[in-house]
């Protein structure tokens, strides 16, 4: 029993079946029904920003372009099911490839451009996607935003468009199956030679080409993996908002991808979440309740950011772990402190 | 060529304001070693300041932009004793994560404090133009292009021939071996906060009368005053000037001659591109020097 809940893909079923508990929930009346898409965006800049994560805390390089790699997923998906008729499917696989593409075409490029030159060029690369967001209004609708409906899943066998309340819970659903599914792979995929190979890069790019690593072939990977989580939560994004609007996109989403990293913590799967949470669910599921406090919710995550960094540069996940290992000391007074692993 | 002349000047307007903005954040980059992403916020800030003071206080424009200098300062100074001095052992990266923090704050302050409407600021010089070969040009962009030409020349006379200004050279160029010979580190540092936070102020104040001031009205001048220190490399004091005057002159002009009939404007993803191009050309800039890695 113990092995099975310190097991990691057991630990990933329960939380997306507690995750799944929030629609009866909230169909019963018990929290309020806003909660499922309040909850649905956390996981979806989660996916994004888990994207980010794999990209600098693994890879050590740096994107400033997540926002625009999102929109671009968004609009291509809207444009496919909306004014293609194409099945949902189809355009997922289409929206998520054609942004990887261009992840590729950068991820060649880093070699050339390093450090702070690569944060702003990739938010240059960013502002050129709001650009075209903005003026292409055939493809996009222009500043009144594109418009996408609940996804028709099965290639259009399901279809609730006559319900939507059943139709926005289908959607929640496949959120969180989406979400499974890519807990399952990046966990796999840094555990494995990937991992540690990026694990190598960060270290020392010099080192790892002496241990026969790839460099090129390794960032071209972190770029694809990071454009196509933003290109996957842009399509979940623009299918349960059901609108796209160019503003959406801006600087300050790429910036606040960065902040969640790094309130979560860099390096961590569960800590990407946590940081999602605190930066986009915090204010909108709590805070709004209170009082007085929800006017301050940007100035909360400001100063949490800048506390984070200057004091606990771990992250929130850092924090868990500590508490963790204080709690065991005191019961194992007489056993040496068990380091964890850092996952 | 009175309009050709038209574009010249107003790129030189506009110049102005991406090479002030581009220079507090190179005076940030190079003396703290960090890349200040709320330099647009900062500018808004401040802004939002002489705009208090001219609509509500009926201050004129003069006296208000005294006013917002004198409060960027002591913002700046704030910034760097309370939070920049603090963060000596932070890692690069974490170093601009903290400015998003500091961005994240005041985007959230400025409501409180200013109002949630978007305010307005007049022009230095309301009207009156002069005509020249046939182009028109207006007071107030002669004052704006001078008023730029001359801050950053007396910057430059600063940092090239006076001892404050080699004090910045030094500990530009290594902070610990400057700290070692005497050079006061944490003085320059928030000096170099405090005149960077006067120079956003002017280019928001230069910028305020073409728009609104609102909470979002620097973030494309903030772009493209990041892109200038990208084109013009950072490692100089005067690579992202020059970088700034390029994108403006080449944005204008790209922006005129090649406008579509049903009035897409292409200029600036056509600029974006442009620059990423170079960049895979010349990947430290147009000044840069490639920086020699050690193993």
């Amino acid at each position: 029993m113990k092995k099975l809940v310190k097991n990691s893909y057991f630990q990933f079923l329960l939380l997306a079946l507690a995750l799944l508990l929030i629609v009866p929930l909230a169909s019963l009346g018990i929290i309020p029904s806003s909660i499922v898409v309040n909850i649905a965006t956390v996981i979806i800049y989660g996916i994004a920003a888990l994207g980010l994560n794999i990209l600098l805390g693994f890879s050590g390089l740096i994107s400033l372009g997540t926002a625009g790699f999102m929109g671009l997923g968004a609009y291509l998906s809207a444009y496919f099911t909306y004014q293609m008729n194409l099945p949902f499917e189809v355009s997922l696989i289409l929206s998520i490839l054609i942004p990887t593409l261009i992840g590729i075409l950068i991820g060649f490029v880093s070699l050339k451009i390093e450090g702070l030159y690569l944060a702003i060029a990739t938010l240059a690369v960013a502002e050129v996607f709001r650009e075209i967001f903005i003026q292409f209004d055939f493809f996009t609708g222009g500043s009144s935003g594109a418009k996408a409906a609940y996804p028709k899943l099965f290639f259009g066998l399901l279809d609730l468009s006559k319900q939507p309340i059943v139709a926005r819970s289908v959607t929640y659903c496949l959120i969180v199956f989406v979400l499974l599914v890519i807990l399952f792979l990046s966990f796999n995929l840094l555990k494995g030679y990937i991992g540690r190979s990026f694990n190598a890069m960060r270290g020392s790019e010099h080192a790892a080409q002496a241990m026969g690593i790839n460099i090129l072939r390794y960032r071209i990977i972190a770029f694809a993996i990071a454009t196509a989580f933003a290109a996957l939560a842009g399509v979940l994004y623009v299918h349960i908002i059901r609108i796209s609007y160019p503003t959406t996109w801006n600087m300050n989403l790429s910036l606040d991808m960065l902040a969640i990293i790094v309130i979560g913590g860099f390096r961590s799967l569960y800590g990407t979440f946590v940081g999602s949470f605190v930066v986009y669910g915090m204010s909108e599921i709590f805070l709004k309740k209170i009082d007085g406090i929800s006017e301050y919710a940007y100035i909360i995550k400001g100063v949490l950011i800048i506390l984070v960094i200057l004091f606990y540069p771990g992250g929130i996940m850092q924090l868990f772990r500590d508490i963790r290992q204080k709690i065991r000391q005191l019961f194992k007074k007489d056993k040496e402190v068990i380091h964890e692993p850092v996952r | 060529m009175g309009i050709f002349i038209e574009i010249i000047f107003r790129s030189l307007e506009y110049g102005s304001i991406y090479a002030l903005a581009a220079l507090s954040i190179i005076l940030v980059y190079r003396t703290s070693n960090i890349t200040n992403f709320a330099q647009g916020v900062l500018a808004m800030f401040n802004t939002y300041v002489v705009a208090t003071a001219v609509n509500k206080y009926g201050i004129p424009i003069y006296g208000a932009v005294v006013i917002g200098i004198v409060s960027a300062i002591v913002v700046g100074i704030l910034i760097d004793i309370i939070i920049i001095r603090n963060a000596k052992k932070v890692s690069p990266v974490g170093k601009q994560i903290i400015t998003l923090g500091i961005m994240a704050i005041i985007l959230g302050a400025a409501p409180f404090i200013f109002g949630y409407y978007d305010l307005s600021l007049p022009k230095f010089f309301p009207n009156g133009s002069l005509t020249i070969i046939g182009a028109q040009l207006s007071y107030n962009a002669i004052f704006n292009i001078s008023l730029g030409v001359v801050i950053m020349l007396a910057l430059f006379y600063v940092i090239q021939r006076t001892k404050w200004g080699l004090a910045i050279r030094t500990t530009a160029s290594n902070e610990v071996t400057a700290r070692l010979m005497g050079v006061p580190t944490k003085t320059v540092t928030m000096l170099s906060w405090a005149i960077a936070g006067a120079l956003s102020v002017l280019a928001g104040t230069m910028t305020a009368p073409f728009s609104n001031v609102s909470l979002t009205f620097m973030n494309d001048v903030q772009i493209i005053a990041l892109l200038a220190c990208v084109l013009g490399g950072f490692q100089t004091f005067h690579g992202p000037v020059l970088g700034a005057y390029i994108i403006s002159i080449s944005l204008n002009l790209i922006t005129f001659y090649m406008r579509v009939p049903d009035g897409t404007v292409w200029g600036k993803p056509l600029i974006y591109l442009l620059i990423l191009l170079f960049l895979v050309v010349r990947p430290n800039g147009l000044i840069g020097k490639k920086l020699v890695k050690k193993v």
